[in-house]
This record gives structure tokens, sequence and C-alpha cells, in this order.
């Protein structure tokens, strides 16, 4: 059975860029949320993101920008390059022996905004021509693999919130099936622009507040943008470039709810993770950390921590459970890239990042989160776990590299 | 704003009935919005409608979990166009 092991992180979030960053974010509890305002939006109902800095944006999209280039593929493309420089890939690694899997939720929504501003408010009839190569949902995906020489199979999932997770796992299974031997995975959102915004204010499901996952009096998630990428690939492939390992990626689902588009099931979500710990070949009582889904909505709250219990037990002894999200946002489509990532961190930091601005455990669910301090793990595998709207659920398991 | 707090309350409850598309001889604040088949695409229009008259925004969360009765809803986002009046004048 071919091995799946991760050679390289690289992550853009509001943190900062690089993975190092980020995790430096959520170990410390500093949150990435600011206050972001649109020209377009003067009656906006929320104020918070968590946005990349000014200077990180200005270096992201302009310094290293292209014209051709949405932001969206800028963030996957530096994300990228970072997971590539940590895994030591060179030129002869790339071809058609490795995939790219880069998901969106929404593409290049800053490309959309501003022609769907120009010609309908402003009548412009001069728009940007290459709009619909820099707004289709793969276009991020595709630029990495034309900047690498990657030629193997791409895909661009996009399966909101589980987008990113589903990119790691399907590139996990093109490695296990043999297809290829490395693949470039992860997601990217750049999905802070006043026509997204405004449609989430519609919905309702952001908090004009503080982010507070777990906690009972959450009131709403805040959204996030970013990328994360990883370098997976087979044990042999890895070993035979004498690359380092900084983990393995030792299982994975992905399953549907089948049921309504917005209100999660807690069954599905908990045979989704009971499926990935089959598929590693692991207990749950091996499991010591879990990067929860954590949106701080009431739906995602009740639901995941059902779904958890049933899977790892009413009291979900020797586990700790945390939400990064007030943190680094909720990236969407980059989201289960960059908790990937965390969680990685936290197996190899031995350390469960804390869910900051918990106040107080809910009586509805009986959970008490990692709440605002970080709390050391004794643990040889981590969990990841993803529940998109649409009832699409995916969960990764990364368990530490023994050899 | 002198506003008796008697008007926005029926102000508060047509708006209700009509987002809600409820007659309004059906509706009354000890109705229950689930007897009155109110469902959370209705409950959306209704908080929409109130963003555009009054300037509230009320995420679809917990200040919603513990709302039952139309009288509920009228409290909530009297509190809510309270607190925006506050603001506003502060």
């Amino acid at each position: 059975m071919t091995r799946v092991v991760v050679t390289g992180l690289g992550a853009v979030s509001a943190c900062g860029l690089g993975a190092d960053l980020l995790w430096k974010g959520v170990a410390e509890g500093q949150s990435g949320v600011r206050p972001l305002s649109f020209e377009a939006l003067p009656n906006q109902r929320v104020g918070t993101a968590a946005r990349l800095s000014d200077e990180d944006k200005t270096r992201v999209t302009e310094s290293e920008g292209h014209r051709m280039r949405d932001p969206v593929a800028q963030y996957a493309l530096v994300a990228a390059r970072e997971a590539i420089e940590q895994a030591g890939l060179g030129p002869n690694d790339f071809g058609d022996e490795c995939g790219v899997v880069i998901g969106s939720g929404f593409g290049g929504a800053q490309t959309l905004d501003d022609n769907y501003i120009a010609f309908g408010v402003d009548k412009n009839m001069r728009l940007d021509p290459m709009a619909v190569p820099k707004i289709m949902n793969n276009a991020a995906a595709s630029w990495v693999s034309m900047e690498t020489g990657a030629s193997g199979p791409i895909y661009s999932p996009s399966t909101a919130c589980s987008s990113a997770s589903q990119s790691i796992g399907l590139a996990y299974q093109l490695i296990k099936a043999g297809a290829v031997k490395r693949c470039l995975a992860g997601g990217a959102e750049a999905c802070l622009v006043g026509g997204v915004f405004r449609v989430w204010e519609l919905l309702r499901v952001m908090t004009a507040e503080k982010n507070r996952p777990f906690s009972k009096d959450r009131n709403g998630m805040t959204l996030g943008e970013g990328a994360g990428v990883v370098v997976l690939e087979s044990f042999e492939s890895a070993q035979a470039r004498g690359a380092t390992i900084i983990c393995e990626l030792a299982g994975y689902a992905t399953n549907s709810d089948a049921g309504d588009l917005l209100r999660p099931n807690p069954d599905r979500a908990a045979a989704c993770m009971s499926a990935a710990l089959a598929d590693s070949g692991l207990e749950a009582r091996d499991i010591g950390y879990v990067n929860a889904h954590g949106t701080g909505t009431v739906a995602n709250d009740v639901t995941e921590t059902t779904a958890l219990k049933t899977v790892f037990g009413d009291e979900l002894a020797g586990l700790e459970v945390s939400s990064t999200k007030p943190i680094h946002g909720h990236t969407l489509g980059a989201a289960g890239a960059i908790e990937a990532i965390v969680s990685i961190q936290a197996l190899k930091n031995q350390l469960a990042p804390p869910t900051i601005n918990f106040n107080e455990v809910d009586p509805k669910i009986g959970f008490d989160p990692v709440g605002n301090e970080a709390r050391p793990l004794r643990t040889k595998a981590v969990m990841s776990n993803s529940l998109a709207f649409g009832g699409v659920n995916a969960s990764l398991v990364f368990k530490a590299f023994d050899g | 704003m002198s506003t008796e707090k008697t008007d926005i309350s029926q102000e508060l409850l047509e708006l209700v009935a009509r987002e809600g598309m409820v007659d309004m001889s059906e509706i009354s604040p000890e109705s229950r919005l689930e007897d009155l088949d109110i469902q959370s695409a209705d409950f959306v229009m209704i908080l929409m409608a109130l963003e555009e008259e009054y300037g509230v925004y009320i995420s679809v969360d917990n200040e919603l979990t513990e709302v039952q009765t139309v009288q509920d809803l009228l409290t909530l986002a009297e509190t809510k166009i309270r607190e925006g009046q506050k603001d506003a004048t502060a």
C-alpha cells in the first residue's frame, strides 16, 4: 500500500505570508481580524474580516502580481512557491508525475466584482478583456501548474468550505492509486469584495461582533481570505529524493449529507470522521487533537459537537479540540488547507492552538474546547474537519512520521 | 426620534405579516411563528426588511434561537432598533 507523506507547507493568510506566521498567529492567539469597508457598499452591516494586512496584500497582488491574475491565483502561487521551496522540489520533479489540485469557492471574485460595477453602474463597455480567465475557478490551479511545469492531472474542487480539504484528499487518493508521484494540493480564496461580502450579509450567518466558536454567546462567523498549499508525495518518492518528511497523511474521507443545502447533519459528519479514521488504520483514541470546522454559527457548533461526541465519546476524553477561525477567519475554499496546515503544525509542535474569544461553555452542547490559551499535546495523530454548505463533509487524518 | 412604542410595535407587526406572507387578521404577538408557517426563508425576508427599514442587522444565530413567538421577534427587533438609535445619537 502506497503511503502518502507531506514534505512542504505554504500559506497566505491574515496572519501573514508564510506557514510559520500562520502558526505563530494561531499558537499565540493573535487574531488577523481587521476592520474592512467597501466603497460600493455604503450601508455595510458587518465591518470586520480576517483580511491580509495592507502591506501583505500590496506585496502579493502588486509587487509580485501579474495583470492576467486575480488575487486568488496570486495567493495560490505565493503559497505554492513556499511549499515547493520547503519540499526542496527541483525542475525535474514536476512534469507528468506531479498533479495540481487547488480548489476555490468563489474564484476570481475581485475581477467579477470590479467588472460588474464598471459595466452595470458606470455603463462602461471597455471592461477587462481577460476577465473570463481571471474569474474561472480553476485559474489558480492552472497558474500553479504553468509556473511549475506540473503537467499531471489537474483538478479544482469547488465545494464551498470543503474545497481545500477535498483537494488534499483527492491528491492523496491520486498518489495512493499510483496515478502520480506527487501533488501540489490546497485551496485559495480572495472573496473579500463588496458583492461577495453583501451576499454573505444577506445570509445572515456572519456576526457583527466577534467570532466565538463553541461559546454560549456565539453569534455567527467571520470571513477570511488566503491560500494554503501542501506538497504531498508517495513515501518512496520522498525517500528517493532524500526529502525531509514533515508527517504522513494517513487517512481521508468525504461524504455528502444528501439532505439540506444549509442545515448540516451530525450523523453524516460523524460517518465522515469515522471513515477517515478507518482509512488511516487508527482508532479514535489515537487522535489527540481535532481542528474543528468551528465556524461559530449555532448550526455548525451544535452539529459538529454532536458528531465529535459520536465518534470520540461523550466526554471527548484525551482529546483537545479547537477552532482557529477567530484568528485566520473562515477562508471558505482555502479553509481546509489553512486548517490542515495548522493541524500539521500542531502535531509537529505538540501544541493545541486556542479557540480565542471563548467566554462560556454552552449548556446546549456541553462542550469545553481549548479556550483562549494553547494547551500542550502528547499525540501522534490529529484530524482536520470541514463541513460545507451543500452538505459536503471532509476529514483528514495526519500522523507523525515514524520511518 | 419620538416614535411611540406602540406605533413601532404595530409597524413591526405589519412588517412581519407582510414579509412572512401571513394575513394581518391571523397574526397576533402571541402567535407562534411555527403555527403561522413562517419558515427559515421567510425569516430571512423579515430580517432583510428590518435591515432596509430600520438599518438593523440581526444574524440568524444565537439571537434567534430563543425566538418562538411573534412577540419574541418584535422584542428582539425593537431592542436592536433602540440600540441602533442610541449608537446613531451617541
